[in-house]
């Protein structure tokens, strides 16, 4: 145990045999301690900003960035999607002068600024982890060397799958969530954007910049098409991440114990039963 | 002793002055970054030196590479064999047979020492002590290593040497193996594709012998000049594709009219070759040109990327053979199957038992998720 | 062994000098021949070993059928193509679909074009060096030669100063003391009978062929995208015909087929001034060598080609006939059926596999396929250093094929006599003419001569055959049809759950079948029995032996280090040994049994 001191928030107990991976580690700043700013009660908030629900405790956790962030990406991965999907199936333009229709230029026009604004709100994101708060890191940093961690998922693993009757409280995200973030989010991003802008080497010529920073992706399976085809599938992983994404998200607003959906609109959550 | 023709000898008889071979060594001393000094050094070295010796192996393979070799309109083939290079080795053109063949390896190793080009068509198996391609009563990959062993560099030619090719699709009973997997100590200029163009096969050659040195190569260890872009970049109906206008079918309105082939599976955007410019015998046509889609025969394991007519390619797991968007889509569906499912569930949990209730001893506790 | 008469009828004895020739050169792939000689240096036993294996069946399984070409054709760059029809004919005959008469035309014609070709750098690049004495050319009178050319051909290429020319970068070239491809020729070897202008002149046709050849290819580039290796599809051809329609540069169009027109009209003088003619006359200095005969004169199978309508595969529909000769019949042709299970059959009992019974043989439909590389207790030499096989056990990566139990001999010969024996007149005046001109007699055509001599007659027939095909097609686009491909069977969901088929063609060494079965969609299994099979193939179970090895028997030899007589018979096969290695399965599992509906 480390000998820091943990601020006791308002309802939002350790238990008494708090394990080991709730203490602070070695992250920079003040993160790993749950400061009481990050853990204001709804008493401290200003009137217009405090929640409804009076009883309710209110942690401000998704900074502006994250929340834009989020936003972008869902924007971007709907384009990518739609526009990916087209380009391996293509619409047919209507006969006649091939210059002076451009479907398929426009759809992969869309489709690789779409790329790059999300390749770049990735990067952008990674680098906020340093400059955020203390939960901007979570996404990318899942303690999966720790086996308390592991358990913490298959514990709430375990609720998902009914076979525990309640839940525990998490200001980010439950471990659970945090593991196919990871798994099923972050990882097919960066997937993705490196097979992308490999695949978009190829055109801007083996002499780009692009090229040279990510034209190792296109024989690193094999051959080009061969990434090409993973990079189909890769767009099926982000479209099924996506619906268990917005499904968990509706599911933990309703039924867990603390906010969702609003959180990432305003960037609070809200404990419902801090009360008790 | 008989006399050798050399370049310069040969550069003369095809009607260059010896002002323009002045001229060209000077031009060759610049662009290697010497002075004009070393203009004379270079003359000299072309006015004395022979006509370089190639070995050309045969592993398994098809022959194409050969036949393609051939097919060669500029620079004829004929001349490239009489006058540029000295094909001392051939199983397929040289006279000789048996042990006079065999002899001439010898004799060339010792002679020419670190001086010759070993050219490979096709690759050695491993499996079976290397028996499933047998020379000489032994393995084939023991003749490929000591002849590439003495070799100043080797040539890779088609999509055997370079990559392994049809033998080597899956499962590759024979572990047919690539060359530069087996030379491992020497430059290997890959030449790919099934087979190569003939004029990019001579064009790899005659670069060495004009100027005396190895042609750049990408990443891959393709010649750049002939690799470096793809069939796509260059394609004469590439304005069909940014149009949007396909071929749906063979035969159909879009083929007559000579729309892109790339919803009947052409893999040229994918595909690093020179056929959409160099074309193919003496530039009469390429693949596309005459309605099919390019199969991709210059990528490493292009085989395993089929069907060839589908945009996508084949996909195999769980003992499962599908394409990415029926394998997506199935799973896309049974995910949210199961979220119909568990919403249900929850939904009459929720009914049966409010939750937070009595929770307090148990699970409240933890704090957040991220134990930093 | 010592002596022994073999079941069809061949005396071996392997008492003598053992001579080895291995790489076989100027062929395709690996190639290794064994003879004994007695001491009159007269071949007495042989013994053919296929020393390659690429496995393309095996990697076949579990494809698309639609792809099945591609791989095939990978089987042999030399016939290239040849593969790719059979392969397109056997799923279509699974699958029960119909290509349009145009794509039957354009077949034919790529298939034809591609006997010219093949024909022609088989005569002139793999076996003349067999005939003619490069380095006697040296020695030639360039008028002299001039005139030899000027009295057998209108050929333009035959001045005094050509010769001259030619002779003197000859001499050059053999002065630098490089002589690449010539190099360790068997130049001087008292089997040469050619005088130097007849090898001047042939060198300087070896020469203009070597040019010539690659126009020829232009016809599958035209139809295909690209030769070797032209793409070919499974209900048709890939290339639409438009010839004056909105974008008819992107396909076949009137530049295009006057360019095939030409290539056709160039081949027919070439083949006509050149080839023959040079053909007639090298055979006229060789007319006393009637070595190499081996079966021919007994077993011949065709399985035929070319057919003169779509979708008619019938042996009367066929241009080139189908049949076969057995134990040496003439007046009877037997009916040939690829799918009679009695028939076609492959034996193992010599070749690196093993069957559960390997007495018995099994049909293609029934491949089984086990590699089994051993080696026999009188090999000499070890597992990777083989000096001499033993051919008492297996010996061979190649199969032994049978037809009704007898190894049959396949190629242009067999094509030509079965045609002769039908009585056709397109193949029976010019074997007459042939042999009239050169005053033998019908059996001098069983020979090794016989062999080449019949591969530029019907180099010759298909040139002008090609130009038939030319004006039908031209005749349809008239008429308005300018349909090349089928899309009605296109997608799998029309196919049957399972099916199978066989297709063949006459590829330029002989009868080629492939045959297929298709489950769900996918290729179950996949066999091909090439020409190089049947001539190379190894002994069988009865102990019969296969062409390659009958036809050396008894040929004399000047100097067995320098096998120049059993090169010159052997090519006259003009084997292709990649095509001939056959199956494995890649766990080296026997395959289950396939039913024939």
């Amino acid at each position: 145990m480390s000998t820091l001191p943990r601020a006791p928030a308002d309802g939002l107990h350790e238990s008494a045999s708090a394990p080991d991976f709730l203490t602070p580690a070695t992250a920079p700043g003040s993160a790993g301690v749950v400061a009481p700013k990050d853990l204001r009660g709804v008493a401290d908030l200003p009137t217009d900003e405090r929640p409804v629900g009076a009883k309710q405790t209110a942690i401000y956790v998704y900074d502006m960035p994250v929340r834009a962030w989020h936003w972008v990406n869902a924007l971007c991965i709907v384009v990518l999607a739609i526009t990916g999907y087209l380009i391996a199936n293509p619409p047919a333009a209507a006969p006649g002068e091939a210059f002076e229709r451009s479907l398929m230029g426009n759809i992969r026009l869309i489709h690789f600024t779409a790329g790059q604004i999300l390749a770049i709100a990735l990067l952008a994101r990674f680098v906020w982890m340093f400059f955020g708060n203390r939960y901007a890191h979570q996404l990318f940093c899942p303690p999966i060397w720790r086996r308390q961690w592991w358990a913490e998922v298959w514990f709430e693993a375990k609720w998902y799958a009914f076979l525990v009757r309640d839940p525990k409280k998490y200001i980010g995200h439950n471990p659970f969530a945090a593991l196919m973030m990871f798994a099923f989010f972050v990882l097919p991003c960066v997937f993705m954007v490196l097979s992308g802008m490999a695949l978009y080497s190829m055109g801007t010529g083996v002499d780009s910049w692009q090229h040279a920073a990510f034209g190792w992706m296109l024989t690193l399976f094999g051959n080009p098409m061969t990434l090409q085809t993973l990079h189909h599938l890769g767009m099926w992983v982000l479209v099924i991440f996506s619906i268990l994404h917005i499904y968990a998200a509706i599911h933990e607003e309703m039924w867990s114990r603390q906010s969702m959906i609003s959180t990432i609109v305003s960037g609070w959550r809200m404990f419902r039963d801090n009360a008790r | 002793m008989l006399a050798r023709e050399t370049f310069y000898d040969v550069i003369r008889r095809q009607g260059i002055s010896r002002r323009s071979f002045a001229k060209f060594c000077t031009l060759t001393a610049a662009s290697m970054g010497l002075g004009e000094a070393h203009a004379a050094t270079i003359a000299h070295a072309m006015e004395t030196k022979p006509r370089i010796p190639v070995l050309w192996l045969h592993g398994l393979e098809c022959t194409c590479c050969s036949e393609s070799f051939i097919r060669s309109a500029h620079p004829l083939v004929r001349d490239v064999v009489l006058s540029m290079i000295s094909l001392d080795y051939n199983d397929t053109l040289m006279a000789a047979a048996g042990h006079q063949a065999e002899a001439i390896l010898d004799e060339i190793r010792e002679e020419y020492k670190g001086n010759y080009i070993a050219a490979v068509e096709g690759n050695p198996p491993l499996n079976e002590d290397g028996m499933y391609c047998i020379s000489g009563g032994r393995p084939f990959v023991e003749k490929l290593k000591e002849v590439c062993g003495d070799a100043k560099a080797v040539i890779s030619w088609g999509s055997c040497a370079s990559w392994g090719c049809v033998q080597a699709a899956r499962p590759n009973p024979t572990q047919a193996t690539p060359v530069h997997k087996v030379i491992t100590d020497k430059p290997v200029i890959k030449v790919p594709g099934c087979p190569p163009i003939a004029e990019v096969m001579t064009g790899v050659i005659t670069y060495i012998v004009t100027f005396d040195r190895l042609p750049t190569l990408d990443a891959q260890g393709r010649p750049l000049m002939f690799y470096s872009q793809r069939v796509h970049d260059k394609c004469y109906r590439r304005p069909h594709f940014n149009a949007g206008q396909f071929a749906e079918t063979f035969d159909d309105e879009g083929a007559r009219k000579g729309y892109c082939l790339y919803k009947v599976g052409c893999r040229g955007p994918t595909t690093y070759n020179a056929c959409s410019t160099v074309r193919w015998n003496e530039g009469v046509s390429f693949p596309i040109q005459s309605g099919h889609g390019c199969v991709g025969c210059s990528e490493d394991a292009f085989w395993d990327n089929g069907p060839f007519y589908d945009r996508l390619a084949k996909v195999g797991a769980f003992g499962i053979e599908s394409n990415a968007d029926r394998i997506g889509l199935a799973a896309a569906g049974v995910v949210t199957a199961g979220i119909a499912a568990h919403a249900a569930l929850s939904a009459v949990k929720r009914m049966v038992h409010k939750p937070g209730v009595g929770a307090e001893d148990k699970n409240l506790a933890s704090l957040d998720g991220e134990p930093k | 062994m010592s002596a022994l008469r073999t079941a069809n009828g061949f005396e071996l004895d392997n008492s003598g000098r053992r001579i080895v020739v291995d790489p076989v050169t100027r062929i395709e792939g690996h190639l290794r021949i064994e003879v004994n000689v007695d001491d009159d240096n007269v071949i007495r036993n042989a013994v053919s070993t296929g020393a390659m294996w690429r496995g393309l069946e095996v990697i076949l399984k579990g494809r698309d059928p639609r792809d099945a070409w591609a791989f095939t054709q990978r089987i042999c760059g030399v016939c290239t193509g040849t593969h790719a029809l059979t392969s397109v004919r056997a799923v279509e005959d699974a699958l029960g679909i119909m290509i349009p008469e145009n794509a039957n035309t354009i077949r034919n014609m790529m298939q034809l074009a591609q006997y010219v070709q093949d024909h022609l750098i088989h005569f002139y690049h793999l076996h003349a060096l067999d005939w003619v004495d490069v380095v006697s050319a040296l020695n030639a009178d360039p008028q002299a030669t001039s005139a030899l050319q000027q009295s057998l051909s209108p050929w333009p290429l035959s001045s005094p100063g050509y010769f001259r020319d030619l002779q003197n970068r000859l001499q050059r070239f053999v002065d630098s003391g490089q002589l690449g491809p010539f190099r360790n020729g068997y130049w001087g070897h008292p089997a040469y009978r050619l005088p130097p202008e007849a090898n001047l002149m042939a060198v300087a046709h070896y020469l203009e062929a070597l040019d010539f050849q690659k126009e020829i290819a232009k016809i599958h580039t035209i139809f295909g995208g690209k030769n070797p290796h032209p793409n070919w599809l499974v209900g048709g051809v890939p290339s639409p015909l438009n010839l004056d329609g909105v974008g008819a540069v992107g396909g076949v169009n009137m530049e295009r087929l006057n360019l095939v027109k030409k290539v056709i009209d160039d081949s027919i003088v070439f083949t006509e001034q050149v080839y023959l003619p040079d053909l007639i006359a090298i055979a006229s200095f060789y007319k006393d060598w009637t070595y190499g005969g081996g079966i021919s004169a007994q077993n011949l199978l065709s399985y035929g080609d070319i057919p003169a309508r779509a979708n008619d595969y019938t042996a009367n529909g066929l241009l080139l006939p189908r049949g076969a000769i057995i134990d040496g019949k003439l007046d009877e042709v037997h009916e040939v059926d690829l799918k009679q299970r009695d028939d076609i059959q492959e034996f193992v009992s010599h070749a690196w596999y093993s069957y559960a019974d390997e007495s018995q043989g099994l049909h293609p439909f029934d491949g089984v396929t086990e590699a089994n590389f051993v080696l026999g207790p009188n090999t000499q030499g070890s597992k990777t250093r083989i000096e001499a096989v033993d051919e008492a056990a297996k010996y061979s990566w190649i199969k032994s094929p049978r037809w009704r139990g007898r190894p049959m001999e396949v190629g242009p010969l067999a094509r030509f006599v079965i045609g002769y024996a039908q009585g056709k007149p397109e193949f029976k005046e010019p074997v007459d003419k042939t042999l009239t001109d050169l005053g033998l007699p019908l059996p001098a055509l069983f020979s090794t001569l016989g062999r080449t001599a019949a591969r530029g007659l019907e180099a010759q027939w298909a040139a002008h055959t090609l130009l038939d095909f030319h004006e039908k097609l031209i005749a349809r686009i008239q008429n308005g049809d300018l349909t090349t491909a089928s899309s009605l069977k296109w997608s799998p969901d029309t196919w049957p759950e399972t099916a199978e088929g066989a297709g063949f063609t006459e590829a330029p060494r002989g009868a080629l079948g492939h045959w297929v079965r298709i489950e769900q969609g996918k290729i179950a299994n996949y066999q091909a029995i090439v020409p190089t099979t049947w001539n190379a193939g190894p002994r069988d179970a009865q102990g019969n032996i296969g062409p390659y090895e009958a036809s050396l028997l008894d040929t004399p030899m000047a100097d067995p280090e320098q096998p120049l007589e059993i090169l010159r018979t052997l090519h006259s096969f003009d084997p292709c040994l990649a095509c001939a290695t056959h199956v494995l399965d890649a766990e080296g599992s026997t395959r289950s049994a396939v039913q024939v509906r």
